[in-house]
């Protein structure tokens, strides 16, 4: 009996539940020194002087960092170098680190922070993504052009990065089309808010960086690190302890290099976590990002050609992953339906104001939601049935995505219908007080192709463990994922499959836990590894039963020949045999994404340049709204979404419902507001609502199995899209219930009420 | 000043300012980290602790206030015993459990709540839960855990 596709309990589940397991929030060293940053108080200024003098001589201050002390250059995933650790002669944004400082206590730190002079010229702030990118405006980055990039991008001045999609003969096709309809649609900034800040703990021994951090992507650290501190990568050493919640907040360094130069400084392990202001104001939200729109239709609704403009805010610097999924912004703008033609411009602007970063579904939910509202009105004006606008255009199995690359195994229409059976489609009826509305959206979303590495080893006992530096993000993919699939490989129960600890030192390369892709990745990895140490396995024990490896099997923690139930090796002594005949059974994996062709001539400054492993998904939402509050209530919400396999059901569920509700906050009111200074006003929860146990809709789930063939076992990813289609299912809910577009986010109550009284006016 | 309580059954005598946070005491005298620090504002619920029984936002709640008091964190339950209380054992056959930076103040939460209420509705554990915040389940997984702990409730596992 295989564990893949059962409801096994997380490994880690009982220390969670019993309070036991070590958080990174939760780690210390003993004799550890307390860290504290000094961060920029205006977005943007010539730093004059900086002062440490006076605070190097406070008490229990025992060393302090600036910007001498972080040579590198670096960005994230490398693929645009325009960030310093440290502000050197201009601050950029409200939060960018001055200096940072170790001492035996927090308040001795504190107070010793108050004691560093700073003298800045002012300098005009730049706030506004548009005003960033018109003609004359002040450079935010004068020495743009001499910054390396990983791939040559489009750039200019304040244009930090652009990627461009040019397909089709969209031109022709505008001037023979039957309507034109053209809309613009503006986003908020959203925070993961993680109820565990970023924290680290670094030490530095035999000449290396060991740092203990709660990272998605502890390899991604490392190199970070590395960079700006201009030490060697492998000098860094990263371990993960147990994750408080990421959701794409934590692939990036954030305290990690502080504590390393500090822990160098001093030669005492260093401690820093942020209190939970500076987690909000300084750690890399979802870009807020306009959506511009022009779509060309024939008289039936068929989409002729699009051209979309995104401008998306990448904030002072590129160390979020903006840049890095520009083109993810349009290659889902023409995923999900028949784009024949089309030009789509994803550009990202530097601004005076904290840069923005991952955050599941990275470029995508907002342009999600701009394309569906945009098909609304493509629907108002042809007079033709929402849904059967999308059903018309949906891109069927064998269909082209806008890049040129053939979905073989697109399941859009299968999702759409099993929502449809779940929820046949019918407008509610509104009643006095009570204003009803629906929507239904297909989507087609990637699963992240990056690499792993493993390693799979038989112990003395019989059991198995993995030697992975996957991080467990909280999905389960580790704790239950990848376990389940190496147990079924070896016939072994999910309790004797172990994973090690994520270390850079032990561990392969891993690309990290983002974009659904640990089950996916690491677990091809192990899966490979696993079939090698099962031939090792089966090689030994073919010895002792005297029969062929081919009439072999793995059952149950025992090697039995076919056929034969009473010839049978416990695993244990197929273990020890090997030991002094080939020597241990250890075998290594390794898995890279096949390459997807695609029509390559069509991209410019795209680092996705496709969808991996693309899953296929239909979300209904049906709203409630109060048209004297203006009040949104979600009553109703149906998922349907290919998982390729699911190795465990319940683990899926979770991610679905999870990813839901995190998109109910962005649409209704999750807003991470700027304010007129460039700083970040919602620094707290008390503001910066999120949603709680009442808001969250009751949704029904159809899990799709459409299997991929280079998946393990046919998954494919399954724990990020399902955020990704929530903002646009609502928010053409609430159009459709108050008879009038919604061209913003968040949908709160006064902006509910506006649009009402907007078309009450009208 | 000096402030006497119990701890998971435990006598304790804490000497420091009346208005330190219980959570502080909890996490950096007691040695006591199932209660997390989360947002400092009472707002997470991730540090809740029950206080003679009631769920109270540790980060929050002074440690004068604890004076005399019965002080119960996650750590204490289940008491001297290996076995899961049937809360802790719910969320994770429900799979209510994610990071899990919120379950210690969950756990606290729905054991007060089935304390008070053997047989609690859906809405009424909404209820409780609005002061503990999940950033990853959507909820659904611990409100099914509850109630199916509560259908446990009286009966000996």
């Amino acid at each position: 009996m295989t564990v893949v596709g059962t409801n096994v309990r997380r490994a880690d589940g009982a220390d969670k539940v019993r309070g036991t397991a070590i958080y990174g929030m939760d780690y210390t060293e003993p004799g550890h020194l307390t860290a504290k940053v000094l961060r920029s108080t205006v977005p943007a200024a010539r730093i004059v002087e900086l002062d440490t003098s006076k605070a190097e001589s406070m008490p229990g201050v025992r060393a302090i960092a600036t910007a001498a002390d972080a040579p590198g250059l670096s960005g994230m995933f490398f693929v645009l170098k325009d960030q310093s650790l440290f502000a050197r002669d201009v601050i950029r944004y409200v939060g960018e680190p001055l200096a940072a400082i170790a001492a035996d206590t927090a308040e001795q730190a504190d107070a010793a922070l108050a004691a560093i002079d700073v003298v800045l010229d002012p300098l005009e702030p730049v706030l506004d993504v548009e005003l960033s990118l018109a003609e004359g405006t002040r450079l935010i980055h004068p020495e743009w052009e001499s910054y390396e990039t990983a791939v040559p991008g489009p750039r200019d001045g304040n244009l930090a990065w652009e990627a461009r999609i040019d397909r089709g003969d969209a031109d022709a096709a505008f001037a023979d089309a039957h309507l034109i309809v053209e809309d613009e649609f503006r986003t908020q900034r959203q925070h993961q808010t993680s109820i565990e800040p970023h924290a680290a703990v670094a030490r530095y021994e035999h000449g290396r960086y060991v740092v203990h951090t709660p990272t998605q992507f502890p390899f991604n650290v490392r190199g970070r690190v590395a960079e700006l501190l201009g030490a060697r990568t492998s000098d860094v050493r990263v371990i993960v302890p147990t994750i408080g919640g990421g959701f794409g907040g934590k692939l990036d360094m954030m305290l990690e290099p502080f504590a390393c130069i500090l822990a160098r400084k001093t030669g005492k392990p260093v401690r820093i976590v942020n209190t939970r202001s500076e987690e909000q104001a300084t750690c890399g939200p979802r870009e807020n990002a306009i959506v511009r729109l022009r779509t060309a239709v024939a008289a039936d609704g068929t989409i002729l050609a699009q051209e979309g403009r995104i401008i998306a805010d990448n904030g002072a610097n590129s160390s979020g992953e903006t840049i890095a999924c520009s083109n993810v912004a349009s290659l889902v703008l023409g995923g999900t339906y028949r784009i024949p033609n089309a030009r789509y411009v994803s550009q990202v602007a530097y601004t005076n104001t904290p840069p923005t970063a991952a955050f599941r579904g990275v470029n995508a939910p907002y342009c999600v939601y701009a394309q569906e509202m945009h098909f609304d009105h493509i629907a108002r004006e042809l007079d033709i049935d929402r849904r059967e606008l999308r059903m018309r255009n949906l891109i069927r199995a064998g269909d082209e995505m806008v890049n040129g690359q053939v979905l073989e195994d697109a399941f859009l229409e299968e999702a759409m219908t099993t929502v449809e059976r779940m929820r046949p489609w019918a407008r509610p009826k509104s009643e006095k007080g009570t204003l009803r509305g629906i929507a239904v959206v297909p989507l087609t979303w990637i699963t992240n192709p990056g690499p792993s590495g493993a390693s799979v080893k038989m112990e003395e006992d019989g059991t198995a463990t993995i030697t992975c530096a996957a991080a467990e993000i909280g999905t389960g993919a580790v704790a239950t994922g990848i376990r389940q699939i190496v147990a079924d490989q070896l016939g072994l129960r999910f309790d004797d499959v172990q994973v090690s600890t994520a270390d850079t030192d032990t561990g392969g390369y891993d690309h990290g836990a983002q974009g659904s892709r640990t089950t996916f990745g690491m677990g091809n990895a192990a899966q490979d590894a696993a079939l090698k140490v099962r031939d090792q396995i089966l090689d030994v024990a073919a010895g002792m039963l005297e029969a062929s490896t081919t009439d072999l099997e793995l059952v149950d923690g025992s090697v039995r020949v076919l056929g034969a139930p009473d010839k049978q090796l416990p695993l244990p002594a197929v273990v020890a045999t090997a030991m002094f005949s080939q020597g241990p059974i250890v075998a290594s994996g390794a898995f890279a994404a096949p390459p997807i062709p695609f029509d390559s001539g069509c991209m410019a400054g795209a680092l996705f340049t496709s969808f991996t492993a693309a899953t296929y998904h239909a979300h209904l939402a049906e709203v409630e709204v109060d048209p004297d509050t203006g009040k949104v209530t979600v009553s109703r919400y149906v998922v349907a979404q290919d998982v390729g396999r699911a190795i465990n059901p319940q683990m899926i569920e979770g991610q679905i419902q999870g990813g839901v509700v995190q998109g109910v906050g962005y649409t209704l009111f999750e807003n991470l507001r700027i304010g007129e200074n460039g700083d970040v006003l919602d620094t707290g929860l008390e503001t910066y609502r999120l949603p709680t146990a009442n808001d969250a809709p009751p949704i029904d789930i159809a899990v799709l199995e459409n299997p991929c063939p280079y998946g393990p076992l046919g998954a494919k990813g399954a724990a990020e899209p399902s955020i990704v289609p929530v903002a646009a299912v609502i928010a053409c809910a609430v159009a459709d219930a108050i008879d009038a577009p919604l061209k913003e986010l968040p949908l709160t109550p006064f902006a509910v009420l506006r649009a009402l009284n907007d078309k009450r006016a009208g | 000043m000096s402030y006497s309580f119990t701890v998971n059954e435990q006598s304790v005598e804490i000497e420091s300012a009346g208005l330190t946070s219980l959570l502080s005491v909890l996490r950096d005298e007691l040695g006591l980290l199932g209660a997390k620090l989360g947002c400092g504002e009472g707002r997470c619920g991730a540090c809740t602790v029950l206080v003679d029984g009631a769920p109270a936002a540790a980060c929050l709640y002074p440690v004068a206030n604890a004076d005399g008091s019965d002080v119960l964190t996650v750590e204490g339950l289940p008491q001297g015993s290996e076995q899961l209380t049937p809360v802790q054992d719910a969320l994770l056959a429900h799979g209510g459990v994610q990071c899990g930076a919120c379950i210690p103040g969950v756990v606290m939460t729905l054991t007060a709540l089935l304390e008070q209420h053997a047989h609690p509705k859906d809405s009424d554990v909404r209820s409780a839960l609005t002061g503990n915040i999940c950033r990853c389940t959507g909820y659904q997984k611990i409100v099914d855990a509850a109630l199916a702990a509560a259908e446990t409730n009286g009966d000996p596992r």
